[in-house]
């Protein structure tokens, strides 16, 4: 069989169709496109969400390591470069004593209390600390676990210190995001992919008659199938634009016309509109398979 | 390959001497010990015998809910056997894959009381459409068409739409349409049964003519006229049952008739 008519036959039926029934097409078209707007909020609100998020878990993700007061400059720096060049590590600075006194001073209103320790005799207490910024909150309590094995660390009953309280709250939201924004997506493709079903099932309905005949003069049912597959697919892939076009507009709207809205980047907004497309294909052509099936008798 | 629009050899121009011939070939047609009951229970075939040779004409006949159209619907393979083998030229069709299924069709050129044809394209289109969607890149596609419809005496109608045209003419661009993959089998449910006499008449001589080109024709029909009229092969079914096969038969049987 020659590829190239067969396949000017199959587009040629699936827009025979879609103009045929263009008021199931537009019903199909309205409610897909509502679905994958769903599906497109749902994916933005979730991002927005993990971006807040990630911004607090990447300021939770700091391992003080407090160094002991005889600890001098070099052995410093080797620890910082040996932990410091791991993959789990994305920054490592180095926050000496006086350092340390204004941090406490400034941020615990510490101040009087260390000038006066300072001028009795007994010195800066606070000790010098190599801070490392984690890039995941989990590798926090691993490299903790790795560092506190270090012979320079402070003698104090708490040689390092991290936000051990936040970590898994932080990731306990994290999941629980994701999990919303997963059943949300996958609740709203299962209603499209239903409706899309329903709407070829229709349409395969409508041209009873036409595909009677096809398998009466011996069409395979590559014929019969393929052009509700296509019909599904340029039915998906419109959905898919209009639902795109809506967000984007909102989201200019809500950004206030120079920018998306929710802090939504370029490559983002490029990211889920390729997905939409995507996904409106993928459920108008999976709807179609199932939906002509019955028509087919297999 | 059987039908052709070139001229018929002479042997195959008289049906009589095509039946002498097809004595020493095997038959094309099977029914052995066929049951058919239906999902709700309902036997429409009980342990039905028959053969049919190649270019053999024959007529199915038996009142309303006999089991004519049964027959039809086993040999095109819409319906299986529940006892029993179906075979068309020597295939077992309860073993024919869902996906052979086609192949099994184009061999066949059928034709129902309906017409079935596509209202919304033309007479042209119609007949196009059977190639269409099986082999759409064809060569000559429009020279085909144009052949088919000229067997039938309709080259002179292309572009009109089947609301245009009567019963008659209808039922031609249904056999226009059935003929254009060249069936080696013809079958025929009712044909006439939605027509005049004189269109009924038109419609089996075409079915005769094309018999004579070389195709094995298995009609169904309740018209007594016709039957009587033609004097070819009758398998009468009552009740699911072959209770006659003459080789040139009547409606009803010979004793019956002259009631
Ligand atoms: N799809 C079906 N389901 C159940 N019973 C059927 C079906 N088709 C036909 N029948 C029954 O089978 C018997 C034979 O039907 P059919 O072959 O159509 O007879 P005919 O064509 O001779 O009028 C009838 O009693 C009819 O009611
Ligand atoms: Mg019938």
């Amino acid at each position: 069989m020659n590829p190239i008519p067969a396949l000017k036959f199959v587009g040629r039926v699936a827009l025979q169709n879609i103009l045929r029934n263009r008021g199931i097409a537009l019903a199909s078209v309205l409610t897909i496109t509502l679905t994958l707007l769903g599906a497109g909020v749902a994916v933005v609100v979730v991002h927005a969400l993990d971006g807040v998020l990630h911004t607090e878990e990447s300021q939770a993700s700091v391992l003080k390591v407090f160094m002991a007061d005889h600890v001098g400059f070099a052995s410093e720096v080797n620890l910082e470069q040996t932990l410091g060049h791991q993959a789990a590590v994305a920054k490592a600075t180095f926050e000496n004593k006086d350092q340390a006194a204004q941090q406490a001073g400034s941020s615990l209103g510490l101040t009087q209390a260390i000038n006066l320790l300072e001028k009795s005799g007994a010195g800066n207490p606070l000790p010098a600390s190599l801070n490392f910024h984690l890039r995941n909150i989990k590798a926090v309590s691993e490299l903790n676990r790795e560092v506190r094995t270090s012979a320079l660390l402070d003698s104090g009953p708490h040689p390092t210190d991290y936000n051990a309280d936040v970590i898994p709250r932080l990731e306990r939201y994290i999941f629980v995001a994701q999990l919303g924004g997963g059943l949300v997506v996958g609740v709203v493709g299962a209603v499209a992919l239903v409706i899309i079903t329903i709407s070829v099932r229709t349409a395969a309905y409508v041209r009873r008659q036409e595909i009677e005949i096809m398998k009466l003069v011996g069409a395979t049912d590559w014929f019969v199938r393929w052009p509700f597959v296509v019909e599904g697919v340029i039915v998906g892939v419109i959905s898919a634009l209009v639902a795109s076009v809506i967000l984007l507009g909102v989201g200019v709207g809500f950004g206030g016309g120079h920018s998306l809205a929710l802090g939504v980047g370029v490559r983002f907004a490029a990211l889920i509109v390729l997905c939409l497309i995507v996904a409106g294909g993928a459920l108008g052509s999976v709807g179609s398979f199932v939906g002509v099936r019955r028509s087919l008798g297999t | 390959m059987s039908i052709s629009t070139s001229p018929p050899a002479p042997v195959v121009m008289t049906g009589a001497g095509s039946t002498e011939l097809s004595r020493s070939e095997p038959p094309i047609i099977v029914f052995e010990k066929v049951t058919k009951i239906y999902a709700n229970g309902q036997a429409a075939i009980r342990d039905a015998s028959f053969t049919v040779r190649p270019r053999d004409f024959v007529f199915v006949v038996g009142a309303s809910g006999a089991g004519k159209s049964t027959v039809i619907r086993l040999l095109i393979r819409e319906e299986r056997a529940t006892q029993g083998h179906v075979l068309v030229e020597g295939q077992d069709l309860a073993r024919l894959k869902h996906r052979h299924l086609p192949r099994l069709r184009r061999k066949m050129g059928i034709v129902f009381q309906d017409f079935k044809l596509l209202p919304n394209l033309t007479v042209e289109q119609n007949v196009a459409f059977a190639i269409q969607v099986t082999d759409p890149g064809r060569p000559h596609l429009k020279e085909k068409v144009g052949e088919a419809l000229y067997i039938v005496g309709l080259e002179d109608k292309l572009s009109a739409f089947p609301t245009e045209l009567s019963g008659g003419e209808q039922q031609r661009v249904a056999i226009a349409r059935a003929l254009v993959h060249r069936p080696r089998i013809f079958l025929a449910d009712e044909p006439t049964g939605n027509l005049d006499p004189d269109a009924g008449w038109g419609i089996v001589q075409l079915l005769q003519q094309i018999n004579h080109r070389g195709a094995t024709v298995v009609m169904a029909t309740h018209n007594r006229e016709v039957v009587d009229l033609c004097r070819r092969r009758v398998l009468a079914i009552e009740d699911g049952r072959i209770v006659r096969d003459e080789a040139e038969g009547a409606y009803l049987r010979d004793g019956d008739a002259i009631l």
